[in-house]
Parts: C-alpha cells; structure tokens; sequence
C-alpha cells in the first residue's frame, strides 16, 4: 500500500499504555502524525510546542484532570480540535465535556473505526473541505443521493430507503471500516447503547450484499470479524 | 421573648399535660367558687325566711305602743350575743319601731320604699354605712293589728371570707399539685418513651454486616410495637435487596469473567503455535466478539441501574403504544421478513392507547420484548401482539401480550426468567442465549413505570408474554 500524505497532527493524551500504543499504532496507520502525552502536564506542554490540530484527550489523568486541561486549551484557542475518550459515558459526563468546550466525546470501550472516522471528520471540519459530494462512486457502484438511486455496472439496482441509507454511509466511510456500533447510531438513530439490534444489522448487511454483489464477480462489501464492515476498491 | 422549644418529646408531654390540667383546674375552681357562692346565698335567702317567721311570733306592743322583740326562750342569757341577725321594724309611714343592737344604730336598707314586702318576702342586696354586704328581705305583718314592716338581713362578710379562704387555699394548693402532676406526667412519658430508646439504640447498631438483626417487638399490639413491626419489615426488605445486590455483584463478577476466560483462553491458544494469517485473523475475530458480548454485558448492567435509579418523577411523556409498537415493527421487519415470520396485531378497540412514562426506556422493555419473540419463533411461522385494556385499584392499564409460536416458557421457569443473568436450562432454548438481560431490563423498566410483566402460562404453545401499563 502506497504511503498516504499526513491528514493532521494529532495529539493523544493517555495515560493507559495500552490504549495509548492502540492509538498512536491505529491512527498512524490511518494517516496521521501523532505524538503521545501520558499525563496532564505533558499535554499542556505540548499543545504549545508541537501545535496540534487535533486532541484526543482521556479525562481520568494523573496530576491533572483532562477537564482541567481541555479548559486551559480553550482559555487559549478555539480552533484546536478536542475529542474526548473516557469511560465516564453517561449522558451526564457527555452534557458536562461538550459543555467545557470538546468538540466530541466517545466512551470507551469504542470501536476503532468510529474513532477514525470521528477524527477524520472532526478534521475535515478544522481544514474546511466539504463532505465528499454526490454521486458517490465505488468501482462500479454508484449512488446519487440526488435521485436517490443506486447502479453498478449501468444496472440500475432496487433498494429500500434503509437500504439505501446505509449504502450512503458506508460510501461516506468506504475504504474505512464501519462498526455495528457506528451503524446503529448514524443509520438507525438509535440512540441506547443496549438495543438488541446487531442481528437487525447483520441481516440487513446481508440483503444488501445479495443486491449489489451477489450478482458481481467483484465483491465490495465486506465483513470484518469482530470490527464491522468495510466498502472498498477491489484490491488490483 | 423568644420560646425556645424543648428538644424531648418528654419533656414536651409533661409541658403540654401541665398546661392543660392548669386550664382545666383554672375553669373548674372557678365555677365551684360561683356554684358554691350561689348555694350558700340561697341557703341564707331560706334561713332569713325562717327567721322571719319565728321573729313574727316573738314580737309585741307594750301597753305603751313600744314594740319588743321576746327574747326570754333562751337558756343562757350570754346565747343572746350568737345572734347575728340585722333587723329593723318599720310602720307603714317609714318610722323605725325597732332596731336590733347588731346594727349598732346604722340603717338597715335605706327608706321604705311603697309597696315594699307586700308579696310576701321580698329579697334584695343592700350594704350598710360601714360598707358590710347584707342580702336583706322585707316583709309585711300584722301585730296586734297594726302592720308593720319587718326587715331582717344577714351579713354577707362571713360567706365572703370564707370565699376568699377557699380561694385562696386553691390557689396555693393547685401549683403543689401541677408539680407533682407534671413530675409524674415526666416519669410517665418516659416510662412509655423508654422502648423508642432501646430501639434507637439496636436500630444504630445495625449496618450492612448484621442486617439480619431484628428489633425486639414487646408487646406486638401497642403502637411502639407497631412501630417497631415496621421497622423490622424495612430491614427484612433491606436485607433482601442487599442479599439480590450481593448475589447480583457474585453474579455480574461471573458475566464478565466468562468472556473475559474466553478471550484469554483464545489468546493463549493462538500463540501456542504459528498459525496462517487467516488462522491469525479468525482468532482475533474471535477475541473481538467476545470483548462486544462484555461491553454488551457491561451496558446492560448500566441500564439496569440507570432504570433502577429512575424515580417516579423521571423523564415522563405522554406517547400512543400503537405507534411505539409500529416502530419497534419497522426496526425488526427485516428480521421478520428474511425469516418470513408474519406479525398480527389485535387492535379491534380502536382507541388509540396513550401511555404516560419514561418513552425510551418503555422502547427498550418491548423491543426486548418483540426482540425475544421473534429469537424464539420458528421460520415461516406468526407472532400474535393482542391489545386490551384492563382496570385494577381504580387505575386503567392498557396490556399488550406478544405470543410466538416458539418453545415457551417451562413452568418451573415462570418468574425466575425475569431474573438477571436467568439463561434456560431447556435444550431447546438454550441454543438462542443471549446476555440474560434482556427481559430483566425489561421487568425492571415496567416495574418503574408502574406497570406489570408476566408470562401468561394458559396458552397451550409458544410463550405469551404481556406487559400492563398506566394508561394517560
């Protein structure tokens, strides 16, 4: 695979290595420089030096409380980009790190791919560049959000209005991995994280796959055991 | 001035039981006084009658037309000075005939007024010039012919005194006996205080390790009794909830550590021996599942807590079940369509049934609900959802019932499959598994909602399971 052009400078505040070798080893991956802060001081004194775009920032820290740094940055800039990844997840603990000025929050454990996807769209917001405009294009598969059709190969293809929602997101996100998680939120709206609908998912991805790759040679949607789905470009 | 309230309800009992004997004491002094005042007034008015009567016999005209009272009846000559009798005899033109030595020369009465004691006694209250209160009646009689006007009266200074006496005695006497009344009112409410004092004191010493300690109940019947009845069922309920949170942590402990076992269980294995990178990938596929299953765990337990600490003042709205029901429809119809499972409603009422609770937790009760249902059925088969409506202490429910044409429910598992972390015994439900959440979550979320659920067991196949809720 080609070397891709850093998207952004990414600071991540972790102190648990674990989780930090997770995140600097994925995000690296996905295209991105990061550096890596593994307490409250740390961070402040990089945020200045290294300049940043984007911080993900765990709240429970050694020394100083991540909400006590998110403050501090914000004291000094409004353009720095904040996503917080904690495990205080209650809609409480969401109201009170939005409210102190992050620009998202993910409770942990999260998905790898939602945190990717979170990232880049955190920083796609920073840089300005619009979401990628229709018709979306795939290989062969093409949907316009327009007309709110769906072809591959010229033939058009019949999908249902869920169907096609879920078309469109994993276009959005194609050659990223998409979790059951993320689909359940951004394409079912459902918003408990205790609603039995994996299998709904599940089943859902498998209609959708008999539509538009079943009757192709070339397969695009894919599962990932354990992470999610991927649409990608048929390896050449 | 500033009342500063005593702070033992003992002390406040004597205080109040003082106070009220005080008043009581106060008022029935006072109508004795006046009772007994009025008694003896008419005794006297009697006694004056009397006198009159017997001075009517002994008086007389000399030969010289000088009137005389007979005083020779007495034994002793000295008895004469007992009599205290005020009298004054008058003739009809107001000249006074006779005075009796009592009166030491004053007036007795003033001057004779016209028709005075012409019915018979006429009674009036008059004071003498050196201020004595005398109650004085008249009365007219006939002489030797000639009529006179006798007036005769008894001084009230004596009754007055003895008044006074009486009250002032009272008076004395009635603070001695509030004191002792409210010292012994003191040592009885403390005597009947006393129980609420060793219960205090066995209640502070019960904590979470001896919550099976009970208060000892005395006399079962009385009201501290009561009270200590009621306690005793405050730490029996307590002591069950401390017991389900205990078993619940064992148990949440237990639920996690089997996946967590199975991740580590599947990592170790792996890296026994190299392996292809598709053996490679189908492990960690493997360990990913695995760590969904325990966050899925881990959320549930969130949730459960979440409706646990829902009051009844939570976040309610009013919302139609029917349209509730057709979302949770729309969210599985693929489900039901990929495993061509048809769903019929029963809603021949017609009336849109509008509930009033907390809308995203009542979701998720029937989602896991409706979500069971469909787990359960076989393919190609029906799920029944039936409506109806039902009173019960005076508030009306509406009941939805979700029956599925699956295994069922075994009798013996009737309650226990609302429990947590409950997963069949029965081969031949035990294939569908999930978390052993889902209808706990579902019993605890219609519990707050002030609702019911319950299997209903008269269906002959499938499992029936219906849910009541608080209609708007």
């Amino acid at each position: 695979m080609q070397e891709k052009p850093k998207l952004g400078r990414i600071l991540i505040v972790e102190d648990d290595r674990k989780t930090a070798d997770a995140l600097v080893l994925g995000l690296e991956r996905g295209g991105y420089q990061t550096i890596l802060a593994r307490s409250g001081e740390e961070a402040f004194f990089l945020v200045h030096s290294k300049q940043p775009d984007l911080v993900v920032l765990d709240l429970t820290l050694p020394q100083r409380g991540g909400l006590e740094i998110l403050a501090q940055i914000r004291a000094h800039s409004n353009t720095l980009r904040v996503l917080i990844l904690t495990s205080h997840n209650s809609v409480d603990d969401r109201v009170t790190g939005l409210n102190a000025g992050a620009d998202d929050y993910l409770g942990k454990p999260f998905s790898f791919p939602e945190l990717v996807a979170r990232v880049s769209s955190l920083l796609r917001r920073s840089t300005g560049v619009s979401e990628r405009s229709s018709p979306l294009k795939l290989a062969d598969l093409t949907l316009d959000a327009q007309t709110r059709t769906v072809s591959r190969s010229g033939s058009v293809i019949d999908v249902t209005t869920r169907e096609f929602d879920l078309l469109l997101y994993l276009l959005n996100h194609r050659n990223d991995a998409v979790s059951r998680e993320m689909l359940a939120k951004d394409v079912w709206k459902e918003v408990s994280r205790f609603t039995p609908i994996d299998n709904v998912i599940d089943v859902q991805m498998t209609r959708l796959r008999r539509k538009i790759d079943d009757p192709f040679p070339v397969k695009l949607l894919h599962t990932i055991r354990g992470v999610g789905f991927i649409l990608r470009e048929p390896e050449q | 001035m500033k009342f500063t309230r005593p702070a033992n309800i003992r002390t406040r009992l004597a205080i109040w039981f003082v106070v009220i004997l005080a008043s009581i004491l106060i008022v029935y002094i006072a109508a004795v006084i006046i009772f007994q005042y009025v008694l003896l007034e008419r005794q006297i008015y009697h006694d004056e009658i009397q006198d009159v009567e017997t001075v009517e016999g002994l008086l007389y005209f000399d030969p010289q037309g000088v009137i005389h009272l007979q005083e020779n009846y007495h034994s002793h000559p000295q008895s004469r000075l007992l009599e205290d009798r005020l009298m004054e005899i008058r003739d009809l033109s107001g000249t006074v005939l006779y005075r009796s030595e009592t009166l030491h020369g004053q007036i007795l009465g003033g001057a004779s007024s016209p028709d005075e004691g012409a019915n018979s006694y006429n009674e009036r209250s008059t004071r003498l010039s050196d201020g004595t209160r005398v109650l004085l009646i008249s009365h007219l009689h006939p002489i030797q012919d000639k009529l006179v006007l006798i007036r005769l009266g008894y001084s009230m200074a004596p009754l007055q005194d003895r008044m006074v006496r009486f009250f002032l005695l009272l008076l004395v006497a009635t603070p001695i006996g509030l004191i002792l009344a409210g010292f012994a009112g003191y040592r009885i409410a403390k005597r009947a205080l006393l129980p609420l004092d060793i219960m205090a004191a066995r209640a502070e010493s019960i904590t979470a390790s001896n919550l099976n300690d009970r208060i000892v109940v005395e006399h079962p019947h009385d009201e501290l009794g009561h009270m200590a009845k009621v306690l005793n069922h405050l730490l029996e309920r307590l002591e069950q909830a401390f017991v389900q949170l205990q078993r619940f942590t064992a148990d949440a402990a237990h639920e996690l550590r089997t996946p967590l076992s199975s991740l580590r269980a599947t990592g170790e294995v792996t890296l026994q021996e190299s392996r292809t990178e598709s053996g490679y990938r189908e492990s960690i596929g493997s360990m990913l599942e695995e760590t969904t299953r325990l966050n899925q765990t881990i959320d549930g337990l969130l949730l459960l807590a979440r409706a646990e600490a829902t009051r009844s003042d939570g976040v309610k709205t009013s919302f139609s079940l029917f349209e509730l029901v057709d979302e949770i429809l729309v969210l599985v119809d693929v489900l039901l369509e990929e495993r061509h499972i048809t769903v019929v409603q029963d809603r021949d009422d017609g009336v849109p049934a509008l509930l009033f609770a907390d809308r995203s937790l009542v979701r998720i009760a029937l989602l896991n609900v409706l979500h069971n249902a469909v787990k359960f059925s076989p393919d190609h088969s029906t799920i029944r959802i039936g409506f109806s409506r039902r009173e019960s202490d005076g508030r009306a429910y509406q009941r939805v019932c979700v029956h599925d044409s699956g295994p069922g429910v075994a009798a013996g598992e009737v309650t226990q499959v609302f429990e947590r972390f409950f997963t069949s015994n029965s081969p031949t439900t035990s294939k569908y598994s999930g978390s052993g959440l889902g209808l706990s979550i579902a019993k605890l979320i219609v519990d707050r909602s002030g609702g019911q659920i319950f299997f209903d067991m008269s269906v002959e196949h499938g499992a029936k399971c219906c849910i009541d809720l608080p209609l708007l």
